[in-house]
């Protein structure tokens, strides 16, 4: 199923690599052309349509005014048809001799021809500018037609009308035909304009939307310009926002929001590695200064053992920050997956407490549970005895000799919320969103005055959210610090 | 000499003021920033070495402030910062040299030799006359006879060459050849002047320290002539 996927997707890519010279800017010029010769083409034979029958509308028109015009003259009303005689108005069928026959023909026919036969389409009259022509008589229709015919080589609209006797009888039919050779010339011109007409505009078009979409797409290139200069060195350069509130503003205003995560992701990496080399690089260069300090002269006993055992201090405090980097590397890799069981919130506890009552009694805090109580919690077991022993260890650090910390537990919106609350020297509020970040310190002297290395409450927050427990914290100078952990549903 | 140390780590902090202070150093130690610009600010140091963080002002910063103030004491710049942006930009600050956390204490103080011998344009062996000093290996020698001198001694000696043919004042001295913790009168100066002298008598350099009246001593190369 995948696999016929993936490889769905690379014919579909293969298909694209075809058009691998067409720029986005040729390709929409291509596609709105496209797309426009068509209407174009549309709306030109719809056009040409139109006024064709325009054309015949206005013959037929005429043709039926001749009609008219030529019944009344003969006195033939209500198509009663009575007899020939009545059409002596149309001139007679004398043959012309050859100069008028020459005469008419050069004349050009360009006004009516009119023609009377009778029942079997015999002519019986005609009008003299036909000459020896004949209109064609169709004795398939019956009523009254309108019809394309060619009389001496010449295009003619032509009518054709049945003359009734009383009886209801066509005795004869009156053959009426208009020359159409200049409205086709008309028609013809309109046509070829047209077909002149609709390569160069469509030529016209493309060259016009290549350019106005090479102007709208130029801040993309403004943003590839960007992107293409940019290095770790130089991560604070934005690209600049167009004029225009539109797609390409939001594009590139994305971009500039992507480029400022990902400098502050680099910067924070960049102080970590500063930070971790700096906390290692110092118990080292204690160690390895005082030693080569201690070895240039002989002294005394006491003297040696004293720099000795300070040495042995700070090399145990490098392997503890060596142990909490380690750990906290393991943890940054997303993939380990925590052991969550369903367990009793009381259970850490009380393992933590046996480890770290000793730090407590020395400074004579003491560790109350009066609000605690027991509930089942989906946590890692190893995990929450981590979390909860740096917390603690935290609080006493930070807490006066003969003080209390306060361990209780709360339902807050149907979940279950344990609470840390020390009554130490509190963190100030715009320290406060810190607290987590990797080697942050409240006191900004990076001394080792208490002994820890800022790294306790990171290794918290990424146990909390490897188990998805939620922490918080929340403090008030020279009062007290509270950490709140927020347990998912067990 | 006289040297400051501006460093927050209190272990790094005492074994140098220790070892510097083995090399007949006399060295003063400010914890932070500020402190540290103070005392470089009110004494005459020969020498500083500056950790880049500290807490209050930064090393960067301490180093630029004495710039300003005109001061072209050497500064080391003593750290664990190691990029070579870092390197670049902590020389830039006005640093004569940047020294990496760990180092070795030998090349801390074949380090400083050099900041202090570029003040005086000279090798680690100085000499007046008969009289050659090593600054390096602490030995004194008069023609071909080695002298033994305590450490003050040979500092007093040392400051004093170093700065031959100029005169130098009792509190100049005082504030090159003692650290701060020292308050006693000057008077102290003339004992070990009496001390210096003696010995170097006894080696046959005589009449090599010579009494400013009113002001302090001179250093300078006895001529037959003078006097």
């Amino acid at each position: 199923m995948t696999k016929s996927g993936t490889k769905a997707t690379e014919r579909f890519a293969d298909g694209w690599k075809r058009f691998p010279a067409m720029s986005l800017r040729n390709r929409m010029a291509f596609y709105y052309t496209v797309t426009t010769a068509f209407l174009l083409a549309v709306v030109f034979t719809a056009i040409l349509l139109i006024v064709d029958r325009i054309v015949y509308m206005h013959f037929d028109e005429e043709l039926r005014h001749e009609v008219a015009e030529t019944l009344e003259e003969a006195n033939v009303k209500g198509q009663a048809f009575t007899g020939f005689d009545n059409f002596r108005c149309i001139d007679g069928t004398q043959e012309e001799d050859d100069e008028d026959k020459l005469r008419l023909k050069k004349k050009e026919i360009d006004s009516e021809f009119i023609q009377i036969v009778d029942s079997s389409g015999q002519m019986v009259r005609k009008s003299t500018n036909l000459s020896r022509n004949l209109l064609t008589f169709n004795p398939v229709y019956s009523g009254v037609r309108y019809f394309n015919s060619v009389v001496a080589g010449e295009q003619v609209r032509q009518v054709q009308v049945p003359l009734v006797n009383r009886q209801g009888i066509a005795d004869a039919y009156l053959i009426i035909a208009i020359p159409m050779k200049s409205a086709m010339i008309v028609l013809l011109d309109l046509q070829n304009i047209m077909l002149v007409s609709f390569p160069a505009v469509i030529l016209i078009l493309f060259i016009l939307t290549r350019a106005i979409a090479g102007r709208s797409i130029r801040p993309i290139e403004e943003v590839i310009a960007t992107a293409e200069t940019m290095t770790q060195a130089n991560l604070d350069q934005r690209i600049p926002l167009p004029r225009n509130n539109d797609e390409l503003y939001r594009l590139s205003a994305t971009i500039n929001a992507l480029l400022d995560r990902l400098q502050d992701a680099f910067q924070r990496e960049k102080q970590f590695t500063a930070d971790a080399s700096h906390e290692l690089k110092t118990p080292l260069a204690i160690v390895k200064g005082t030693l080569d300090v201690l070895v240039r002269k002989p002294r005394e006993t006491a003297h040696y053992e004293e720099r000795i055992r300070y040495c042995l201090d700070e090399l145990n405090r490098m392997a503890r920050l060596i142990d909490q980097l380690l750990m906290l590397a393991r943890y940054e890799n997303d993939r380990m997956n925590p052991n969550i069981m369903k367990i009793d919130i009381g259970s850490p506890f009380q393992s933590v407490m046996s480890r770290i009552e000793h730090l407590a009694s020395e400074k004579q805090i003491s560790i109350s549970k009066e609000h605690f109580t027991s509930g089942a919690v989906a946590a890692d077991p190893a995990m929450l005895e981590m979390m909860i022993e740096n917390i603690l260890s935290n609080a006493i650090k930070y807490s006066p000799a003969g003080s209390a910390i306060e361990v209780a537990t709360s339902r807050r919106s149907g979940l279950l919320v344990c609470s840390i609350t020390d009554h130490g020297v509190g963190i100030p509020a715009e320290k406060l969103q810190n607290v987590f970040d990797r080697f942050y310190r409240v006191d900004e002297s990076r001394s080792s005055s208490t002994g820890g290395f800022g790294l306790g409450l990171s290794i918290v927050k990424k146990l909390a959210d490897l188990q998805h427990i939620g922490v918080s914290v929340s403090s008030r100078e020279k009062e007290g610090t509270t950490f709140d952990l927020t347990f998912p549903p067990a | 000499m006289r040297l400051l140390v501006i460093e927050d780590e209190t272990g790094i902090a005492r074994f140098l003021k220790e070892g510097l202070e083995e090399e007949y150093f006399a060295v003063d130690v400010a914890y932070d920033g500020k402190t540290g610009l103070d005392f470089a600010m009110t004494n005459d140091y020969d020498l500083i070495m500056v950790d880049w963080m500290i807490p209050g002002i930064s090393g960067i910063e301490v180093c630029r402030q004495i710039r300003q103030s005109g001061s072209s004491v050497p500064i080391l710049f003593l750290t664990a910062r190691d990029t070579l942006e870092d390197v670049v930009f902590g020389l830039d600050s006005g640093a004569n040299d940047y020294i990496k956390k760990p180092f070795e204490f030998e090349e801390l103080l074949a380090r400083i030799r050099v900041q202090l011998r570029k003040t005086n344009h000279d090798a680690d062996a100085l000499t007046v006359g008969s009289l050659t000093i090593n600054v390096s290996t602490h030995q004194v020698f008069c023609g071909t006879k080695e002298l033994a001198l305590t450490p003050k001694e040979f500092s007093l000696l040392e400051y004093l060459i170093r700065n031959k043919d100029r005169p130098c004042s009792r509190s100049r001295i005082i504030e090159h050849v003692w650290d701060m913790h020292f308050y006693s009168d000057t008077s102290v100066i003339d004992v070990y002047i009496n001390f210096l002298r003696k010995k170097l008598e006894q080696a046959g350099c005589d009449n090599l320290i010579q009494t400013i009246r009113g002001v302090g001593y001179i250093v300078r190369e006895t001529r037959p002539d003078a006097e």
